[in-house]
C-alpha cells in the first residue's frame, strides 16, 4: 500500500546515500532518461492529495546507494496544479516526506530552449548543486542546427551534458557525474537581475538566440501534423487508432486472461489433490490461489493499455487525439485527455481509471476516474447475457434488428450518457471553478524509446501488484471468509451443488443477505438476489455464479439451466431491476482497491462508492416501480 | 503607405479568437492577471512575441497557436483575455 513512500523517509537518513532530483519543464525527455538511468528497479511514492506521484529509483551499476527521484514536470516555480506543488515544495525543502534533494540534475529539451531556461532562471535561486543535461541534440544535428554547450555553461554556471536518451549516447558520461555530486556546481546567473516573467522570457529568448542555431520549422513535424490534424482524415485516423485500441484490450487480452485464469484453476486442482480436503485445502484454492488469481488476471489488460498510451505519448499522437475531441469531451466538463480513460474503462475500470494519469489537469483527473466506473465494463456482460436472455423475447424488430441486441445495446449507451452527465455535474459542483482552463502544448513527433516504454510498462505492472494488488488480496480472502464461515451442517451425501448451497446459505454473507434484504426489498431483490450483489463484490461476474449456487442449477450463463429457473422464480419488473442496479453500481472491490491507490486515500473511493450506490439503488427503485404498474 | 500601415498597428487589439485561421498577429497583452494568464507567459507568450494562428480542431473545437518552436492549444471561450494585434 502506502509503505513505499515510508522506505524512502527511512532510507534518507542514511548520509551514504544522497538524493538527486530531476527537475525539467514537461516533456523535456525527463522520464525517459529516468528510465535509462535506473532500470526496472523503481518505486512510486504514494502521497496523499497527489495522483501523479514522483517515482524513485537508485543509480544503475553502482554500489554506492545513489538514489534519483523523478519529479512532475515543472513551467515555473509559481505551481498550478498539486502536482506542481509537490516538485515546488520538494525543491524547497518544504516537503514532510521528501528529504530537500542533495543535488538535481536539470533536464533540457534542446530543440525548445527558451521555456527550458526560463525555468532554469527561476531554478537557480534555490541555489542547490546542479548539472544540466541537454537532450534530443541529435535531432539539432539532423535538422542541421549547432547547439553551443560551452556558451551555455558559462551562462548558466553549472556543468553541461548533453544525452540522446533513447539511444543511450551521453548515460556512461551523466552516471559518471552522479556518481561525484562533487561535479555538481550552484548555479551563477550574472546577466539577469529581475523578477517579472516578462524580463526573464526575454532573457531566455536571448540566451536562446546565442546557444541554440536552429531553423525554427520542424518540418516533419508540421507535414504529420497536416495530415493527423486534417478536418476530415484527422478524425478518420483518430477513429481507426482508437478502434485498435479498444480491440486490443477488449479482445486481445482475452486469450491471455484464459490462460491465467486456466492456470490458476489448474494449480488450485493440482494443490488440491496434494491437500486432503478440508477447510485448509478450501482456504489454499479458493481463498489464497483464487485471491492471487483475481489480481494477476487484470495484468493483460494493464499492460496493453499502458504499452498503447505510452507509445502514443512518447511518439507526440496522444497530445493530437485529445486535441481533436477536446471539443466533444468539453461538452461534459472534460477534456480530450479524458477520452482514453473513458474509453478504457468499457474493457475494465482498472487501466481505464490507472491511465488517467495522462490528464494534466487535476480536476479534470479525478472526474474522470470518479466516472470510468460507470462505462459498461466486460464483467457486466455475463449478468447482462442471463438475465437479457432469460427476460427478453429472441424477436426480431422488422426482421432484423434483434430485440435483445438492442436491449444490450441500451444499456451500454444508458451507461455511458449517465457518466458524461455525471462528470458534467461533478465539474459544476465538486469541482466548480477549474483554477486553470484548458491549455495543451503539442511536442513534435519522435520516436519512442522502446527501452523507456519497456521499463514504463514492468513498474506499472509491479507497482498494480505491490499497491492495488494487496488491497484486491486482502479483499478476496475476506470475501472467501465471510462465503465459508460458519461452516454448514451438511449431510454426508448430500449432492456437491446441494451441498454448496447450504454453506452458502448459512455463511456470514448468507445470513448478512437475509439480514439486510429490507434494504434492497423497495427494490425488489429477496434475500437470494442480494447475496449475489454481496458476493459479486468480488467480481461482478460472480453474480452469476451465486445465482447458479443458490438455485443449485449450472453456473454458465449460456446454460440454459439457471436461465430457465429464473424465468419463473424472478418477475420481469425485479429483473429489469438487477439489470438497471448493475448499469450504475460500483459493485468492484478491484476498482475500489485501484481507486484508493490512484487519489492517494480512501476518501474518492468512498466516494465513487456511495455516489454509484445511489444511483444504483434510485434508478433500479423506479424502474421497478413504473414497471410494477405497466406489467 | 506609412499611414495605411500604423493606422493598421494602431488599431485596437482583438481578441485571440477573432483572428481567423492562418493570420499573424503579436501578443498584445492580456485582459486580467490570473494563473492561466501567468501560465501563458510561463509558455513564452509574453507580451510582444510573435504568434501564428495554425488550426482549429473540429467541431470549433480548440485553437492551436505557433510561436518559436512551440505550439499550444486553447480554448476558444476560454481565451478572451489574450489580446492581440493581427499583422496580415
Amino acid at each position: 500500500m502506502s509503505h513505499c513512500a515510508d522506505d524512502t523517509v527511512e532510507s534518507r537518513v542514511i548520509p551514504d546515500s544522497p538524493l538527486i532530483a530531476f527537475v525539467g519543464t514537461p516533456n523535456c525527455g525527463k522520464s525517459t532518461l529516468f528510465n535509462v538511468l535506473t532500470g526496472l528497479r523503481q518505486k512510486v511514492g504514494n502521497f496523499p492529495g497527489v495522483t501523479v506521484n514522483p517515482a524513485l529509483g537508485n543509480l544503475l551499476g553502482h554500489k554506492k546507494n545513489i538514489r534519483l527521484i523523478d519529479l512532475p514536470g515543472i513551467y515555473s516555480l509559481a505551481p498550478k496544479s498539486p502536482d506542481e506543488s509537490l516538485t515546488t515544495a520538494v525543491l524547497k525543502g518544504e516537503n514532510a516526506k521528501i528529504a530537500l534533494p542533495d543535488a538535481a540534475v536539470f533536464v533540457i529539451n534542446g530543440t525548445n530552449l527558451e521555456k527550458s531556461l526560463f525555468l532554469f532562471s527561476q531554478f537557480a535561486a534555490l541555489k542547490i548543486p546542479t548539472i544540466v543535461v541537454v537532450t534530443m541534440i541529435d535531432e539539432i544535428k539532423a535538422r542541421g542546427g549547432t547547439f553551443d554547450d560551452i556558451e551555455l555553461e558559462h551562462e548558466l554556471g553549472v556543468p553541461v551534458l548533453s544525452v540522446v536518451g533513447h539511444k543511450g549516447v551521453g548515460v556512461d558520461e551523466i552516471k559518471e557525474h552522479l556518481r561525484s555530486i562533487g561535479d555538481f556546481s550552484i548555479p551563477q546567473i550574472s546577466s539577469l537581475d529581475a523578477d517579472s516573467i516578462e524580463i526573464r522570457h526575454k532573457w531566455a529568448r536571448e540566451l536562446s538566440k546565442n546557444v541554440l542555431k536552429l531553423d525554427q520549422r520542424d518540418a516533419v513535424t508540421e507535414r504529420l501534423d497536416k495530415i493527423f490534424l486534417h478536418p476530415v482524415f484527422g478524425p478518420l485516423i483518430f477513429l481507426a487508432v482508437m478502434l485498435l485500441f479498444f480491440q486490443s484490450i477488449f479482445t486481445w487480452a482475452t486469450p491471455l486472461m484464459d490462460f491465467i485464469d486456466g492456470g490458476f484453476s489448474g494449480l488450485a486442482d493440482f494443490v488440491a489433490t496434494i491437500i486432503p480436503e478440508g477447510i485448509f485445502q478450501n482456504f489454499i484454492t479458493k481463498g489464497i490461489i483464487g485471491g492471487v488469481g483475481s489480481v494477476v488476471i487484470f495484468l493483460p489488460q494493464i499492460l496493453i493499455l499502458y504499452l498503447f498510451i505510452t507509445l502514443l505519448e512518447e511518439c507526440g499522437y496522444l497530445a493530437r487525439g485529445a486535441f481533436l475531441v477536446d471539443r466533444i469531451m468539453g461538452a461534459f466538463g472534460l477534456q480530450g485527455r479524458s477520452f482514453i480513460p473513458i474509453l478504457g474503462s468499457f474493457a475494465c475500470a482498472i487501466p481505464g481509471i490507472m491511465s488517467a494519469r495522462i490528464i494534466p489537469n487535476e480536476k479534470d483527473r479525478l472526474t474522470t476516474m470518479l466516472i470510468a466506473p460507470l462505462m459498461t465494463c466486460s464483467a457486466r456482460l455475463p449478468i447482462y447475457a442471463l438475465l437479457i436472455a432469460a427476460f427478453v423475447p429472441a424477436v426480431y424488430l422488422g426482421g432484423f434488428l434483434s430485440l435483445q441486441a438492442l436491449v444490450l445495446f441500451g444499456l451500454y449507451a444508458l451507461a455511458a450518457i449517465s457518466g458524461l452527465v455525471m462528470a458534467w455535474i461533478f465539474k459544476k459542483t465538486i469541482f466548480k471553478g477549474s483554477k486553470l482552463p484548458f491549455l495543451m502544448e503539442f511536442p513534435p513527433y519522435r520516436k519512442p524509446s522502446f527501452k523507456s516504454v519497456g521499463i514504463t510498462l514492468f513498474n506499472r505492472g509491479k507497482e498494480f501488484l505491490q499497491s492495488a494488488g494487496t488491497v484486491i488480496l486482502i479483499f478476496s480472502i475476506i470475501l472467501w471468509a465471510l462465503t465459508e464461515f460458519p461452516r454448514a451442517d451438511v449431510p454426508e451425501g448430500t449432492p456437491q451443488l446441494v451441498a454448496e448451497r447450504m454453506q452458502l446459505e448459512q455463511s456470514i454473507a448468507g445470513q448478512t443477505g437475509k439480514f439486510i434484504e429490507p434494504v434492497f426489498k423497495p427494490l425488489g431483490f429477496d434475500w437470494k438476489i442480494t447475496i449475489g450483489v454481496i458476493g459479486s463484490f468480488a467480481a461482478r461476474e460472480m453474480f452469476v455464479s451465486v445465482m447458479g449456487q443458490l438455485y443449485s442449477a449450472d453456473v454458465t450463463e449460456t446454460d440454459a439451466t439457471l436461465r430457465e429457473v429464473l424465468k419463473t422464480s424472478m418477475s420481469l419488473p425485479v429483473a429489469l431491476s438487477v439489470l438497471m442496479f448493475y448499469v450504475y453500481a460500483l459493485q468492484c472491490m478491484s476498482t475500489i482497491a485501484v481507486l484508493k491507490r490512484e487519489t492517494g486515500g480512501w476518501k474518492w473511493p468512498t466516494f465513487a462508492f456511495g455516489y454509484t450506490f445511489l444511483l444504483a439503488y434510485g434508478v433500479a427503485f423506479f424502474v421497478y416501480r413504473i414497471s410494477l404498474g405497466i406489467f | 503607405m506609412t499611414l495605411f500601415k500604423s493606422k493598421k498597428y494602431m488599431k485596437t487589439p482583438l481578441q485571440l479568437h477573432e483572428l481567423p485561421i492562418g493570420s499573424r498577429a503579436v501578443i498584445a497583452g492580456y485582459g486580467m492577471i490570473n494563473e492561466f494568464t501567468e501560465r501563458l507567459q510561463e509558455l513564452g507568450l509574453i507580451p510582444g512575441t510573435l504568434i501564428k494562428i495554425v488550426r482549429r480542431a473540429p467541431f470549433k473545437g480548440p485553437v492551436e497557436i505557433s510561436y518559436g518552436t512551440n505550439r499550444v492549444a486553447v480554448r476558444a471561450h476560454e481565451s478572451d483575455s489574450i489580446f492581440v494585434e493581427c499583422l496580415n
